[in-house]
Formats: C-alpha cells, sequence, structure tokens
C-alpha cells in the first residue's frame, strides 16, 4: 500500500525556523497526571521515518506517545509547553490528528471490539465518509497484506495472542495512517510474533513511526531513538548510541540512576 | 452470550434473527402474563418449554442443561415464594420462571452475534425519531458482547493468581481485583475506540 504523494493534507509547522513540518516537536514540555508530575521539560524534534522511545517502567515514555497522540485528554492531566505532531496540536485538535495518526497498544485483547475479524478491522472506518465498497476493499487489502484473508470470518476473540497483534496492526493501518504510534505492541508477544509485528511497523509504507519498546533489538532497527529517564530525556540520537547508553546505566547498578546527559535543548534527530 | 451459541440445523437455527426474537418474546410474555391462581398454568408452561425444545436438533438434553445451569435461581425462587404465597404460586411461579429462562435462552443458543446485531440494527430506524441512532446502538450492543469475554478472562486470571498464593475462595479478596482489571480494561479499551476515530 503506497499513499500517492497528494492525498497527504499540507501541513502548516507553527513555527517553520525551528521545527521540521510533519514531524513531533515538544518544547518544555511538562505533564503531570493528578498530583503526579510525569515529564518535566521535556523538549526534543524528532523528523526521523522511525523513532524508538525506550526507559525503565515508569519513566514517562508511555506518557510521551500517549501526548503526541493526544490521548492524555484534559480529565486525566494537565499539559503545559508546546507539542506539535504533524503540525497540529494534539490536545486542541486531536480529533484533526486522529484522522491522521493510529495507535497500537500492547494488550490486543482491549483494541479489539467486534466479534469478528473483517467486523473489526471495518471499525476503523466506521467514521469515514466512504461507499460501503470502497471500505470492503479496503478491509480485504490490509487484512491481505497482515495475513488475515483466511480468518476474516473468525471470531475475534478466538484468535491466538500473535494474530490479535496483527489484527490490531490491521485495524490501525487500514486508515493509512501518516503517523503510527505504538506503545510496546511486542509486549505481550513471542520471539516469531515480535519480530513479524515489527516487521509490519518498520516496512517503509508511507507512515512514521514512533515506537515506545523494552525491545533493545526492535529500537535499533529504527532511524533515531530517545532515552527516557525520570519524566526527562535523558538522551537522543543515534539508535545504537542511545541504546548502548542505556545498557551502561543497566550494568551501573551501584548508581542505580540513568546519568542524565541531557542533551542540548532543542535537540534534533 | 458469546459463548452459548451452538452450531446447528434446527428451525431455530434456521429461522431469520429477527423474526425469530418476535416469535420467541411472545412465547414468553404469554406464559409471563397467564394468571397464578390456576394449577394448569403451571403445565402450560412446561410445555411451551418442552414444544419449544422438542424440535429436532435441540432436544431435552440442552434442555436439561440450562435448566441445571439457573438451578439457584429457581431454588430461591421456589422457596421465597413457598414461604410467602404458598405451594400453588410457588410451583406455577417457579415452572412460569423456568420456562421463560430457558425459552428466551434459544434466541443465544440458535443465533450468531452477528447476525443479531444485523437483526437489532435493522429493527432500530423506527427509534430514530427518537433520537437513537442504529448504528451507534448496535455498536455499543458488539463492545458489551466482546467485553464478557475479556472479563471473564480476567476473572480467571484473578482466581489463578489468588489459587497460586494459597487464597481460597474469599469474594472480598477476588472482587477488588477483578474490579481493578475490569476499570483498566474499560479505560485501554476507551483509550483504543479513541485512537480509532470512535467517539
Amino acid at each position: 500500500m503506497t499513499r500517492p504523494p497528494t492525498t497527504r493534507p499540507p501541513t502548516t509547522p507553527l513555527a517553520p525556523t525551528t521545527q521540521p513540518p510533519a514531524g513531533i516537536g515538544f518544547e518544555n514540555v511538562h505533564v503531570r497526571l493528578g498530583e503526579t508530575p510525569v515529564l518535566r521539560d521535556v523538549t526534543v524534534h524528532l523528523a526521523a521515518r522511525t523513532t524508538a522511545v525506550i526507559g525503565d517502567n515508569g519513566s514517562g515514555k508511555s506518557t510521551l506517545a500517549r501526548v503526541a497522540g493526544g490521548l492524555v485528554g484534559a480529565s486525566a492531566g494537565t499539559v503545559t509547553g508546546t507539542v506539535r505532531v504533524l503540525g497540529l496540536d494534539p490536545q486542541r485538535e486531536a480529533d484533526r490528528l486522529r484522522e491522521r495518526v493510529a495507535f497500537v497498544f500492547s494488550n490486543p485483547d482491549t483494541q479489539i471490539v467486534m466479534p469478528t475479524v473483517a467486523e473489526d478491522v471495518a471499525l476503523s472506518l466506521r467514521s469515514r465518509r466512504l461507499p460501503r465498497a470502497q471500505k470492503a476493499a479496503l478491509v480485504d487489502a490490509a487484512l491481505s497484506r497482515f495475513g488475515l484473508s483466511d480468518l476474516a470470518g473468525h471470531g475475534s476473540h478466538d484468535l491466538s495472542g500473535g494474530q490479535k497483534q496483527l489484527l490490531a496492526l490491521c485495524g490501525a493501518f487500514v486508515r493509512d495512517p501518516e503517523l503510527v504510534i505504538a506503545d510496546e505492541p511486542t509486549a505481550y508477544l513471542d520471539a516469531r510474533n515480535a519480530r513479524r509485528v515489527a516487521g509490519h511497523l518498520l516496512a517503509d509504507t508511507g507512515h512514521r513511526l514512533l515506537v515506545v519498546t523494552h525491545d533493545l533489538a526492535l529500537a535499533r532497527r529504527c532511524e533515531a531513538a530517545v532515552l527516557v529517564a525520570d519524566g526527562r530525556v535523558a538522551a537522543v540520537g543515534d539508535p545504537a548510541d542511545v541504546v548502548a547508553r542505556y545498557e551502561a546505566s543497566l550494568r551501573d547498578e551501584a548508581s542505580g540512576e540513568i546519568r542524565a546527559e541531557v542533551a542540548p535543548a532543542g535537540s534534533r534527530w | 452470550m458469546v459463548t452459548l451459541y451452538r452450531a446447528g440445523t434446527s428451525i431455530w437455527h434456521r429461522l431469520p434473527a429477527g423474526p425469530k426474537a418476535v416469535l420467541l418474546a411472545v412465547v414468553v410474555l404469554a406464559v409471563s402474563v397467564l394468571p397464578a391462581a390456576h394449577w394448569w398454568v403451571a403445565g402450560a408452561a412446561a410445555a411451551a418449554a418442552l414444544v419449544c425444545y422438542g424440535v429436532p436438533g435441540i432436544g431435552m438434553r440442552c434442555l436439561r442443561e440450562q435448566l441445571w445451569a439457573t438451578r439457584w435461581l429457581l431454588l430461591v425462587t421456589a422457596a421465597g415464594q413457598l414461604v410467602l404465597q404458598g405451594p400453588r404460586p410457588a410451583a406455577v411461579n417457579t415452572a412460569r420462571v423456568a420456562a421463560v429462562i430457558t425459552v428466551a435462552a434459544l434466541l443465544a443458543l440458535t443465533t450468531r452475534v452477528t447476525d443479531l446485531l444485523d437483526a437489532i440494527e435493522r429493527a432500530l430506524p423506527p427509534l430514530q425519531r427518537l433520537g437513537v441512532d442504529p448504528a451507534r446502538a448496535a455498536l455499543l450492543l458488539s463492545i458489551t458482547l466482546t467485553a464478557i469475554p475479556a472479563l471473564a478472562r480476567t476473572a480467571a486470571a484473578v482466581r489463578e493468581a489468588q489459587r497460586a498464593r494459597g487464597i481460597r475462595g474469599s469474594l472480598r479478596l477476588f472482587i477488588v481485583p477483578f474490579l481493578v482489571g475490569a476499570l483498566k480494561h474499560a479505560d485501554e479499551l476507551g483509550d483504543a475506540l479513541t485512537a480509532r476515530g470512535i467517539r
């Protein structure tokens, strides 16, 4: 599935001098969930096609991805600072952003809504104003791309864990997103299925990828990586360097912390 | 309901979902409105259930299973009525409740969920004048139905975790982790729906 370049709406970056268009930009972003500060003064610009976000449990990396996708609503937390994703503000223009961004979460069970496989994929096109036949064709194409054509009529909850996650991917990609945000998409999968899912996420089919992951092999396969530690960006850059820094901090158990060698403000990758 | 459906070729399986639902509703309603003052009503209720299950392809074994599944409810009904209203209302009402439950169960036993949802979506447009969006209502039902196996898995996981730690049969110790799991599921499901552009 390749997207003709003309279908992508033009993006209008807020500050074209400091920010690449169509990427993900955070400027002095603070996020609190309830009373707890989760992200503190995050400034990072990501223009690479595929970016991995790594770090410990509770470091704030999932929140970073959720803020970028506009999933941190007004009721759940407060976001201050400037966030721009594909030229849009995820907090104020969430509906417009979601038309162009797709999500994949770790638990396939909570992403599957409809009783059969094909119906579940079709659900993703519910909000699109398209003729019925065209929707059906898009669903068929997506099912065959993810190897699920033979399971189209199957009960979606009878699938194996790996098949369920492929179904979740199918539901995300059928919308032909410009950006896919995946929050630990391989966490529940065996090595074979993890590799299969990673392959689909990393394949260059005209989408960008922001993937939060504990799978350092997956992180190394991205074009850029961000290390989040204690709510701050501890490193950003070439995945090999960023992963090496994270691994060094794992070996350095005596200090118990990731040394915050903070990338210079406004760092870009 | 998701797991109730059994494939088959009986007359009930072959009936389209909409007319079947209406027919079964009529039987259920008829059994419900008969007066409790006569013994023959108990017989009529039992006869209704026997006729409905008596068709080829369903059978009495299925009826027995359904009755067995509702045994506690029937027992409580019978005991309560016996104490409060005497033997005849107790017998009549218990037979009636048993018949109503088993006859209604036929719908779930013989109809695929998707067929049922299609029927509902077709039947709802008259309600549009009352502000009901049929597609949305059918979606709500789908989500409810698919949530059942997910919640059953949560319940099984909680029980397993407790057994692994040697905790047995405490309702209080079951409820809290189950509710936490259920609410977490609801949160994640909400995110997944939002992310897929469903409002």
